[in-house]
């Protein structure tokens, strides 16, 4: 997968990030590459700035220093809009699902289906209905039963699934970054809710995944992505890398140290809190 | 509800019945309310009663209306009141200093209901000041212009058609303007809340302000809407109120802000957002109208039509409450 992507440009390349908010300095100098078809895997330590490095990339926050390009294009993300006009979406750690509205309210949310009559724009409500209906089912393989409950009645991996649906309702979404994707979820929710993702993978699309759980890192991503206080700590390929040489670059063990925090937490177990 | 299915079957539709339990208990105090009355008080359901308790109705059906959509989008607006009386003073001032054609002040009055409207959406999304604060202070602000600009003064006796518009009737003499007003407005406002993006977004706005932001939805021009909404409803209640009596003061409306959001939360919409129902709106309307009505003709006094109205909003906000929690104890 890296090898083909190797060869093309960058679907997204971010270059010398930096972010502060006052005097704390949550992103220094960091770069990021991503190619289509690709999952990307970031991890880190609480604090170590995977979300503010996300919220510049959607528009949440500006940088205060560094350049982003869009398929070698330099682009501006001044807000959100722009960032879902460029095709960049997320899907957030919080399930930013509405309580009371359907899943299909929620996935087309802020980008409705309208249709004409009498020259005024109406909601398309029964087609948005049935096409969120069919991409859950057909492209997430979720079912949620009753198609007209309310977001509120549904289980977490249900509510993820719909966030997930609400990014690829947008046709033109080329990067989708998953944030925490399993946090919330039981362990059998956790397994679909992969298989999910893993159904996402091998199109034209790039997934940015940030994830605490590196059983999960291990077993979708294609590249792991290291952050450590705002810093890139390093980039490894998932198939010629380990979990001690991951952990050890999340809590800065040198490669020749290999002892301390990193083997105390364990190879297999989940890292921070 | 388990674990989602890769195969499971077709998406089922809610019944009817799931989609409107809420409303069950304020229509069952308006049957409730209805037998008791025809038992004790046969004059009540004469059809000239009945006129009079849906023409009161439909004045708080236009407010309410709106004020669904307010409320829902997580806002409120305590100024109404005055917004009505300064709609309805500018159109007689209009008609009776200014000699200005009658159809021109209906729209007057429909023109200030809006800007106050727009003022008070622009306080609160632009200077950041709560909705409470900004349209409790603006009900002075509005109140005090009406009052300085009729000078302690009752305007009478308008052209037609604002005596129709308050209490005309057509089909033979049968059905009141009013009401054929009321439910022109009931169903733009079902048409608003189901299939436009203002409605929709009120819920969105109401229900979770940063996943609505994070949806590209205009949170703060939204909020303008509603409240440009809600003064043009205030507008064309004042043209109502005027044509009623034939007759308008500045002091007119007062107490209506409360009496519509009453309604509206008797009805099953949130007061903090969110949720909201037309419906709803409709028969918490008609119930308390149906309320005071009542106490007015067994002759009570002014007083225990407050008690009767606080009572109703506990126990229906009580009611609401029992489903809420025996709903989620169910589905879990």
């Amino acid at each position: 997968m890296s090898a083909v992507a190797g060869q093309r440009a960058p679907l997204l390349e971010m270059l010398g990030i930096s972010k502060h908010f006052g005097g704390l300095q949550a992103l220094k100098n960091v770069d990021l590459a991503l190619h289509a078809g690709e999952l990307l895997a970031i991890v880190g330590d609480n604090g170590a700035g995977k979300s503010t490095l996300i919220k510049i990339l959607t528009g949440v926050y500006p940088a205060s220093e560094g350049v982003i390009k869009l398929e070698g294009q330099q682009v501006h993300i001044p807000d959100r809009r722009t960032s879902i006009q460029l095709g960049i979406d997320a899907v957030y750690q919080n399930l930013a699902l509405v309580d009371y509205l359907t899943a299909p309210q929620n996935v087309y949310l802020g980008n409705e289906i309208k249709r004409k009559v009498f020259g005024i724009p109406v909601l398309d409500n029964g087609g948005m209905r049935s096409k969120a209906a069919t991409l859950l089912r057909e492209r997430l393989g979720i079912s949620l039963g009753n198609i007209d409950q309310n977001a509120f009645n549904l289980s977490g991996g249900q509510r993820q699934a719909v966030a997930i649906g609400r990014a690829l309702i947008q046709e033109t979404v080329k990067i989708l970054i998953l944030d925490e994707p399993t946090a919330a979820l039981g362990p059998e929710e956790t397994r679909r809710m992969l298989e999910v993702v893993h159904r996402l993978k091998g199109k034209e699309m790039g997934l940015i995944m940030i994830s605490h759980q590196l059983e999960d890192v291990f077993e979708l991503s294609d590249r792991i992505m290291v952050l450590r206080n705002g810093m890139l700590a390093g980039v490894r390929t998932t198939a010629e890398t380990s979990r001690q040489e991951i952990l050890g670059l999340i809590v800065g063990a040198t490669e020749a140290d290999p002892r301390g925090p990193a083997a105390r937490a364990g190879a297999g177990g989940a890292v921070g809190s | 509800m388990s674990v989602p299915s890769v195969a499971a079957g077709r998406e089922r539709a809610q019944p009817a019945f799931e989609r409107y339990i809420n409303i069950m208990g304020p229509l069952a105090m308006i049957v409730v309310i209805g037998v008791v009355m025809a038992i004790f008080e046969p004059r009540f359901f004469r059809i000239t009663n009945v006129r009079i308790i849906l023409q009161d109705a439909a004045i708080y059906m236009v407010l309410g209306m709106a004020m669904t959509i307010v409320i829902t989008g997580a806002g409120i607006d305590l100024s109404i009141g005055s917004i009505s009386a300064l709609s309805a003073i500018v159109m007689a001032i209009f008609i009776k200093d200014l000699n200005v054609g009658v159809y021109l002040a209906l729209a007057m009055a429909l023109v200030v209901g809006v800007a106050c409207g727009l003022v008070n959406g622009l306080i609160i999304t632009v200077l950041r000041v709560p909705d409470l604060i900004t349209t409790l202070s603006t009900d002075l602000v509005f109140r005090g212009l009406a009052l300085v600009m009729a000078a302690g003064a009752v305007l009478q006796r308008f052209p037609e058609p604002i005596p129709a518009l308050g209490r005309g009737r057509v089909f033979g003499d049968t059905i009141p303007i009013p009401i054929i007003i009321g439910v022109v407005v009931l169903l733009v406002g079902v048409f608003i809340y189901r299939f436009t993006p203002l409605g929709r977004y009120a819920i969105a706005i109401g229900g979770n302000r940063e996943s609505a932001m994070l949806s590209g939805i205009n949170v703060r021009r939204n909020k303008v809407y509603h409240y440009m909404l809600m003064g043009a409803a205030a507008g064309l209640a004042g043209i109502m109120l005027t044509g009623r009596l034939n007759a308008v003061q500045a002091t007119v409306a007062e107490g209506f802000a409360l009496h519509t959001i009453a309604a509206v939360v008797v009805g099953g919409t949130v007061l903090f957002g969110g949720r909201g129902t037309m419906l709803g709106t409709l028969v918490g309307v008609v119930l308390l109208s149906m309320v005071t009505n009542a106490l007015v003709i067994l002759r009570l006094a002014f007083f225990w039509q407050l008690v009767a109205a606080g009572l109703i909003i506990v126990l229906s906000v009580a009611f609401y409450s029992y489903v809420e929690r025996r709903g989620k104890g169910g589905s879990e």
